[in-house]
């Protein structure tokens, strides 16, 4: 068995020897590049666009604006991932770094010096570029996902419970303007060949994208081949499909040769997604004995202008304890900011924020351990499928996280741990995110060399997909991991789930999953039916495999390899498809991943900046697959919701929608000082009602409720209730002033 | 930075910082033409890149980085913000860490240049990258070449490293995937430091 053992990731000589591909080292004959030209204003329109100078630059090739971009196809409002405007399709200015014009020359030095010739005459208007600013319009979204993700939730008559409720917290919970940040820039290298476009790029999704790009390009589907080698991270903002793509395919077509885009950092950070600023008010009433009575959870983020983009932070809220009412309303008001996209975790990572500050709020109000308080809330089902959760192992979580911190050192009153000028908190928070089923399909093969192979279209984003996709795989067919090989990241490979929302591992992993155990029963059915094979006449169910062998359940020794048996029967490979479908998980049950978070946070009381000195999590995900790559997953979703929380704050000038933290100088990312002791750990049980493999998602629910514990730690640590993101050393300091 | 001046001040005298604020109408233009060397001329340079003497002939403009990137064809350092801000274009340059996008490639003739592909001996990985590998120092591993040369940099620079250091003296180099506790492990390892070492 290779499931569950700490093998060491199949692409990891490629990324320490620097021969790993990522999509800006892809160098086709006779590539030129191309720059975008950003907006410098957030609201009005373009009035005028002087491109003489630049297109007499040398280099140059093309200066594509909106008076020469080739007419888009497609319907936007029908397409999933992908502004409803198409770039450049209009004189209108939505947002800072829109962009206004793209230069292709030669070189990207031409290029980019190109870029800086071109001459803008703007009109602009007023620009709301703040959440309090856009408030008088917030509205109920109309939006694609509203059945499964729905804008109002009511049961139970939430204000008079809450009214009537012993205990009560009413508070509003701000998280501001998050960036996904990752270290590789948004690429795309488009190329055409007789009508055919060819495109590398950053993508989670490739079949996805294809949809998008064809549809948009007016080109059937097929015309269209779409690459995602080595993704150099995205946490969401590669899901979707952003205009420099667009552009980079309609410039190829255009100037001839293939065209390279590599976004620049500062574009990264204002028009390839991000999490809007959120404001949650949240109202939470309970017995004196703790339980839980009224939630009424209303929240409100940013959309940007043309269309509605709701964050559905009320998740928690509305699947995770037993209130018997509930009223959860999600709002969006319209700014001046560029397309969001789904950030880790979208949703329950700023909802847990909210809902595990109240919880640990109600606690210290009715004298009440935090952990406790959530024991006594504990809910076996989904309160409001009314369907049992699957694999809901989350006391054995809180026990276990508590037993590793030393949670029972805390003391039970705020401001009461110092250590010398520290003063010390300790906080906690649970963590749940909802298991997604995604259609998805695989190939596996097994070669008459003594290899195997698994084909899906899946993209590496970091998360070891790979290398726990080849472990399902193995297992399925007794072929070794170190004869299996995995393509991946192709559009002419079957299509996989999509790259996000912890999909792969349930969704991909249970079609290779299939695929392996179709193409083991395959190459069974030869052997048994083959009078030289030693397994010929057995039934299927009574022949194994392991070490690339298939044997006699009965008598080990009794078998051949597959090398063996292929090759006497002349076949070059069986190639058997997996296929999931989401609609056949189990009906009786609902699918989620569960963990517990507690921190210990120490803050110099001069200069009250908040360390993370030590973290303790514990994680219910079903069968853990490959514990290398889980914990160091786990603990880097811990680190990135510990950013979020601490100090990461991508900043819209308010009187001019101009962001002005676009850079990793200014937008602070976690850095190795930053990083303190983090202890993750499993409770492993294999959840086979979620899939057969028995294993789940797990990069979104390692950064829920990071926030709420850091958070409740610093209100413990110091007696003071920050509730608004980051929690920054001004802010703490201006609260402990006002504090005395 | 050990090198005196990056790309910054030898283009100081032909920029002029982007339209500002925008209220009304205005006229931005980011660059202006005539105060930039001549577009194209191209230089001679001579860099000793992993051990072998390349001549290349290179825009002035061109960052060491997109030299060895594009010329070179040695694509393991990364543009991951050609700023100087994150640490993925880490390179060797005579032997000390530095980031490769923030120095132009004309300055560097006859400097020596190592990059996270020069490290092995031959087949042999070396004790960092096989650190990295074993203890699973990275994810998506964009930034991995960087966190690497620097590493291997960083234990040249203070060969009596101790393991408390490492977070503070590899804080240049960013992980977003946030890697850093096997990385700080892996380097630990290459380094021969036990747990209190």
């Amino acid at each position: 068995m290779s499931i569950g053992t700490p093998i060491t990731r199949i692409e990891a000589p490629s990324k320490v020897n620097g021969q790993a591909v990522y999509t800006a080292d892809v160098q086709l004959p006779g590539m030129v590049h191309a720059v975008m030209v950003g907006s410098t204003i957030a609201a009005g329109r373009l009035r005028a666009i002087d491109t003489r100078a630049a297109e007499s630059a040398p280099g140059v090739l093309a200066v594509l604006t909106h008076r020469n971009v080739p007419r888009w196809h497609g319907t936007p409002d029908d397409l999933h991932y992908v502004e409803p405007r198409f770039p450049l399709a209009d004189t209108e200015i939505h947002y800072h770094d829109q962009c206004v014009a793209v230069v292709v020359a030669t070189t990207r030095e031409q290029a980019a010096y190109a870029a800086g010739l071109v001459a803008v005459e703007y009109e602009a208007r007023p620009v709301v570029a703040s959440l309090d600013a856009a408030l008088p319009t917030a509205h109920e979204p109309v939006w694609r996902f509203e059945p499964l993700f729905p804008s109002v939730v009511e049961v139970g008559g939430p204000k008079e419970a809450f009214a009537g409720s012993a205990a009560k917290v009413d508070a509003e919970y701000r998280t501001p303007y998050h960036s996904h940040a990752p270290i590789e820039p948004n690429a795309t290298v488009a190329q055409w060949e007789r009508g055919r476009l060819n495109i590398h790029k950053t993508s989670q999704d490739v079949h996805g994208d294809r949809r998008i790009i064809a549809g948009a390009l007016g080109v059937p589907a097929d015309h269209v081949r779409v690459w995602s080698t080595l993704v150099g991270g995205a946490f969401g903002n590669k899901t979707t499909v952003w205009p420099h793509t667009l552009l980079a395919a309609v410039a190829s077509r255009q100037v001839g040769p293939p065209v390279r885009l590599v976004t620049t950092r500062k574009q990264v950070f204002t028009g390839h997604g991000h999490q809007p600023p959120i404001i949650q008010h949240l109202r939470v009433g309970a017995d004196a004995d703790g339980t839980l009575r009224a939630i009424i959870h209303e929240t409100t983020n940013g959309t940007p202008i043309l269309f509605d983009d709701p964050e559905p932070t009320i998740s928690p809220s509305a699947s995770m304890y037993a209130v018997p009412a509930l009223g959860a309303y999600v709002r969006v008001a319209d700014m001046h900011m560029p397309a969001p996209a789904l950030l880790r975790t979208p949703g329950d990572g700023p909802g847990m924020f909210a809902v595990g500050s109240a919880m640990d709020e109600l606690s210290y109000a009715l004298n009440l351990d935090p952990l406790e308080l959530r024991r006594r809330n504990h809910l076996a089902h989904h309160p409001l499928k009314r369907k049992p959760w699957s694999g809901k192992q989350l006391l054995d979580c809180y026990a276990l996280g508590a037993e590793r911190f030393g949670w029972d050192r805390r003391a039970p009153r705020p401001r009461a741990m110092r250590d010398g000028d520290d003063w010390v908190g300790f906080g906690m928070s649970s963590a749940q995110r909802l298991e997604p089923h995604t259609a998805a399909t695989a190939t596996v093969a097994i070669l008459d060399d003594g290899t195997a192979e698994v084909r899906t279209s899946i993209a590496e984003i970091g998360t070891g997909n790979l290398t726990t996709l080849v472990q399902i795989a193995a297992d399925g067919t007794g072929v070794p991991v170190r004869r299996f090989g995995i393509v991946s990241g192709d559009t002419d490979l079957p299509e996989a789930a999509p790259t996000h929302g912890s999909r792969s591992t349930g969704s991909t992993g249970t079609a290779v999953h299939l695929a392996a155990q179709n193409a083991r029963l395959a190459a069974t059915r030869l052997a048994v039916a083959d009078p030289r094979s030693p397994l010929h006449g057995l039934p299927t169910d009574r022949v194994g495999a392991a070490d690339g062998r298939l044997f006699a359940v009965d008598a080990p020794e009794r078998g051949e390899s597959y090398q063996d048996l292929l090759r006497r029967n002349h076949v070059k490979a069986v190639t058997e498809e997996g296929h999931h479908d989401p609609n056949a998980k189990n009906q009786q049950f609902a699918f989620a991943t569960f963990g517990a978070h507690f921190t210990e946070v120490r803050i110099n009381r001069n200069v009250p900046r908040v360390r993370v000195t030590r973290h303790v999590a514990v994680f219910a995900i079903g069968r853990v697959l490959n514990p290398k790559t889980a914990r160091n997953q786990a603990q880097g979703g811990i680190v990135f919701a510990a950013g979020q929380t601490l100090s990461e704050q991508l900043t819209q000038d308010p009187a001019t929608g101009l962001f002005v933290t676009p850079a990793f100088t200014d937008y602070h990312v976690p850095v190795h000082a930053d990083v303190g002791e983090i202890d993750v750990s499993f409770v492993e049980e294999p959840d086979y009602n979620a899939h057969p493999h028995g294993a789940k998602g797990l990069g979104e629910v390692v950064c829920v409720g990071v926030h709420a514990a850091i958070a409740n730690a610093v209100y413990h640590a110091t007696g003071i209730r920050v509730r608004e993101l980051p929690i920054t050393p001004d802010k703490l300091a201006r609260l402990v002033r006002e504090s005395g | 930075m050990s090198e005196g001046t990056n790309r910054r001040t030898v283009l100081a005298g032909g920029l002029t910082v982007g339209a500002g604020l925008a209220v009304g109408s205005t006229l931005a233009r980011t660059a202006t033409a005539g105060t930039t060397p001549a577009p194209n001329t191209r230089r001679s340079v001579s860099l000793v890149v992993n051990g072998t003497r390349r001549r290349l002939e290179v825009d002035p403009r061109t960052s060491l980085l997109d030299a060895l990137r594009d010329q070179v064809g040695l694509t393991g350092a990364k543009k991951g913000c050609d700023q100087g801000a994150c640490g993925a274009c880490t390179v060797l340059l005579n032997g000390r860490r530095v980031l490769s996008c923030l120095t132009l490639a004309v300055m560097h003739d006859g400097d020596e240049v190592t990059t996270v592909e020069g490290l092995a001996s031959g087949d042999r990985r070396h004790p960092m990258q096989q650190a990295f590998m074993d203890l699973d120092g990275f994810q998506c591993g964009f930034c991995t070449s960087g966190q690497i040369v620097s590493a291997v940099g960083l234990l040249a620079e203070k060969p009596d490293l101790r393991r408390a250091e490492i977070p503070e003296l590899m804080s240049g180099n960013l992980c977003r995937c946030a890697a850093y506790c096997n990385i700080r492990d892996a380097i630990a390892t290459a380094a021969g430091l036990g747990e209190d070492g």
